[in-house]
């Protein structure tokens, strides 16, 4: 059986919906485009696991000017040091998170946010199930989602 | 009008402390449930607490459910700002004495109309 089978996924098309929302409530006018991957490692990463009903993992990525984007905006203010970009993009992505929680099977539990510079590191046993290479303010933004694979030995659950 | 916003996160209480403060209220904060029931203790007693679900230390249903448990604060307005968004998740927190419910992303104007709902606010100041 191929192990895609065994995993429940969200549709790409509601999570880029549901993204945009995110965006325009609390980043201002300027839309999340589509876009293709980005050639740079990430300057940004965070990320929330989901566990029960549906194991799983929303990750954004952010260059480090779209996080310091995020961090301004979000915060009113016109710069944002480390601090206050950890902060907003640990919120952000706990909105987006939480969001993605609810397209999917109850009851499950969201984790609290994690964020660092650089990439994230994804547990094995996680599939990637849905990608989004997208450009905000010229910069690029990846929203990915994953989720365990019954298949996969020594993953999370 | 006196509110307390309680989230661990610093963005989302400067977010929701904006909101408050253009419709007249003061503010406090706390970054859990336990700093807000430290917060309440030493007073001034809030007449409203935004309250995130998940936070470190207390998160905020057990937060809802000890200021219920303390009849002095009977008169506390709880409202939930949260991304938990699910049936259950709100049905828990109503019945454990939360008088609202908003999920984020929200809306300055969702705010504001939760906050008319509940009578604390009426024609963009508080009641």
């Amino acid at each position: 059986m191929n192990a895609l089978h065994t995993v429940t996924t969200p549709e790409a098309e509601d999570v880029l919906a549901m993204a945009g929302e995110v965006w325009a409530t609390f980043l201002g006018e300027e839309p999340l485009l589509p876009a293709g991957p980005a050639e740079q490692a990430p300057g940004w990463s965070a990320a929330v696991t989901v566990t029960g009903a549906w194991p799983g993992m929303v990750v954004i990525e952010l260059s480090t000017a779209a996080a310091h984007a995020v961090a301004t905006r979000m915060l009113g203010t016109p710069q944002a040091d480390e601090a206050d970009t950890t902060d907003a993009v640990g919120e952000l992505v706990n909105i987006v998170g939480g969001n993605v929680k609810s397209l999917m099977p109850e009851p499950s539990v969201l984790s609290l946010p994690v964020v660092t510079t650089g990439r994230i590191a994804v547990p094995t046993g996680q599939v990637e199930v849905v990608r989004l290479d997208l450009e905000w303010l010229g910069e690029p933004v990846a929203l990915r989602v994953h989720a365990h694979d019954d298949s996969t030995e020594g993953g999370i659950r | 009008m006196h509110a307390l916003i309680i989230d661990d996160s610093r963005t989302m209480r400067i977010i929701l402390r904006r909101i408050l403060g253009d419709l007249g209220f003061t503010t406090a904060e706390a970054g859990d449930g336990q700093q807000a029931l430290d917060a309440i203790a030493a007073g001034p007693v809030p007449d409203l607490c935004l309250v995130d679900w998940n936070m470190p230390v207390m998160d905020g249903y057990t937060f809802v459910q000890r200021v219920r448990a303390n009849a002095e604060h009977r008169n506390i307005t709880l409202m939930m700002v949260t991304t938990e968004s699910s049936h259950g998740h709100v049905v828990k927190a109503l019945a454990a004495g939360a008088h609202e419910y908003v999920i984020k992303p929200f809306t300055p104007e969702a705010i504001t109309e939760k906050l008319e709902l509940l009578g604390l606010v009426r024609n963009g100041v508080p009641a």
